[in-house]
């Protein structure tokens, strides 16, 4: 077994322990991914604050309804990922944060002290379909794809900083959308 | 390369999962999520697979006091404050079940309660216990909850039966001496928990007057006037 495979199995079993009201498990899942889970927070909302907010959000909502991870359909991680883009996209929605208010780059100050969420990226995420699958999408495909996931801009949003019409950044990642879904089998 | 047009309804699993939409198509979507399983694990499936991207994210510390705020507000909610609200809901059975007696049999109490608790010069103690309050919303069967824990300087606030028009919003005011005070726009259907200042707070006994407005969306404008009074209601000890 790899550190990343010992890291997964460790934060599965925190999942579980936390699904029957351990709160010493939510500690370890916090140590293990909040860097991580911070800097999906920062990177779309912009600003230290209310990425913190989201971030307490995120692991509040964790607590009370642990039961809805299920470790039979996806990764620990990939899933705590996935609810804390979701979480920082809704709060980004509600029209209540000032986009970029701090230019991320100054806010990051990358840190290394999250091992195990690291050691479980690197064995599970580094080697996946979905970076080979991107990588044979057009560039401006690409580009759009990746500007929504990671920042979590809207088409209206992709469409006024790329300088084109509605309609062509909608067709441009319709048809990414099209080629990803065949090419990672979904 | 060229791919095969997806469904609509492939179209919109992937562009949901990558949270692309707005308006009508986002409600679309919802309601699917909602509905149809067969979608619901199409989104995930682009989810789990997307979420892969992430390696490329670097990790960032947050500030080093976000865990005690975390923890502070679980343990806010499970333990005290559980205990405090199932006894509080056993309270409030009791005095919803009290209030179905007669008005007469409230005003003999009120009689009965007042003099004693306002002595003449006397001022209204500082309430220790919570306080509740239940507003019947005119020409429905309809009520809005309000507690007000005083340890803790907060109010709850229970619109559970009452639903959006998308139009209005309403507004709940502590009627005070020197006018109405705010507490807060009510989210319908929700049980929602506001942090209630000490100058405020210190304003709230037994007896305290609230009233609804309705108000455009977001409340009432800043300066402006308060929209028409739609519901009352007062402070009761429980």
């Amino acid at each position: 077994m790899s550190s990343g495979d010992i890291a997964r199995e460790e934060l599965k079993a925190a999942m579980a322990r936390l699904a029957n009201g351990d709160r010493s498990a939510l500690e370890f899942i916090y140590n293990a991914t909040s860097a991580k889970l911070f800097g999906i927070c920062l990177r779309i909302l912009g600003e230290r604050n209310e990425a913190e907010d989201a971030l307490q959000d995120v692991y509040v909502n964790l607590w009370r309804s642990a039961d809805r991870y299920d470790p039979e359909r996806a990764s620990p991680i990939s899933w705590l990922a996935t609810f804390a883009r979701n979480r920082a996209i809704d709060r980004l929605r509600t029209g209540k944060v000032q986009r970029g208010a701090v230019p991320v780059d100054e806010a990051m100050e990358i840190t290394d002290d999250a091992p195990l969420a690291d050691a479980m990226l690197e064995t599970e995420q580094r080697n996946e379909k979905i970076h080979h699958c991107l990588g044979e999408l057009e560039e401006r495909q690409q580009d759009a794809i990746r500007t929504a996931f990671f920042n979590g801009a809207t088409y209206a949003e992709l469409a006024e900083t790329r300088d084109v019409p509605l309609g062509t950044m909608k067709s441009w990642v319709r048809r990414g959308l099209a080629k990803l879904k065949r090419c990672l089998e979904i | 390369m060229s791919a095969p047009e997806l469904t609509e309804k492939e179209r919109l699993a992937a562009e949901h999962a990558l949270r692309l939409l707005e308006g009508e198509e986002l409600l679309q979507a919802r309601g699917l999520m909602a509905n149809d399983p067969e979608f619901a694990a199409e989104v995930a499936q682009w989810e789990d697979k997307l979420s892969h991207l992430q390696v490329a994210q670097p990790p960032i510390a947050p500030g080093p006091e976000l865990w005690a705020r975390i923890e502070s507000e679980i343990a806010g909610n499970r333990s005290a404050d559980n205990d405090n609200v199932v006894s509080l809901q056993k309270s409030v059975r009791n005095w919803q079940f009290a209030s179905i007696f007669s008005a007469a049999a409230a005003i003999a109490l009120a009689f009965f309660a007042f003099p004693a608790m306002f002595g003449p010069g006397e001022q209204p103690a500082t309430p220790d216990a919570p306080l509740m309050a239940n507003i019947p919303i005119a020409d429905t069967p309809l009520r809005l909850a309000v507690t007000y824990l005083p340890e803790r300087e907060e109010i709850l606030v229970s619109a559970s039966g009452l639903t959006a028009d998308g139009v209005h919003d309403h507004e709940l005011w502590l009627v005070a001496d020197d006018g109405a005070k705010s507490l807060g726009v009510v989210v319908p259907g929700e049980e929602r928990r506001v942090a209630i200042d000490p100058t405020l707070a210190s304003l709230i006994t037994d007896g305290s007057q609230m009233v609804l407005t309705r108000e455009p969306l977001g409340g009432a404008p800043k300066g402006g006037e308060a929209g028409p009074v739609v519901a009352q209601g007062q402070f009761t000890q429980i």
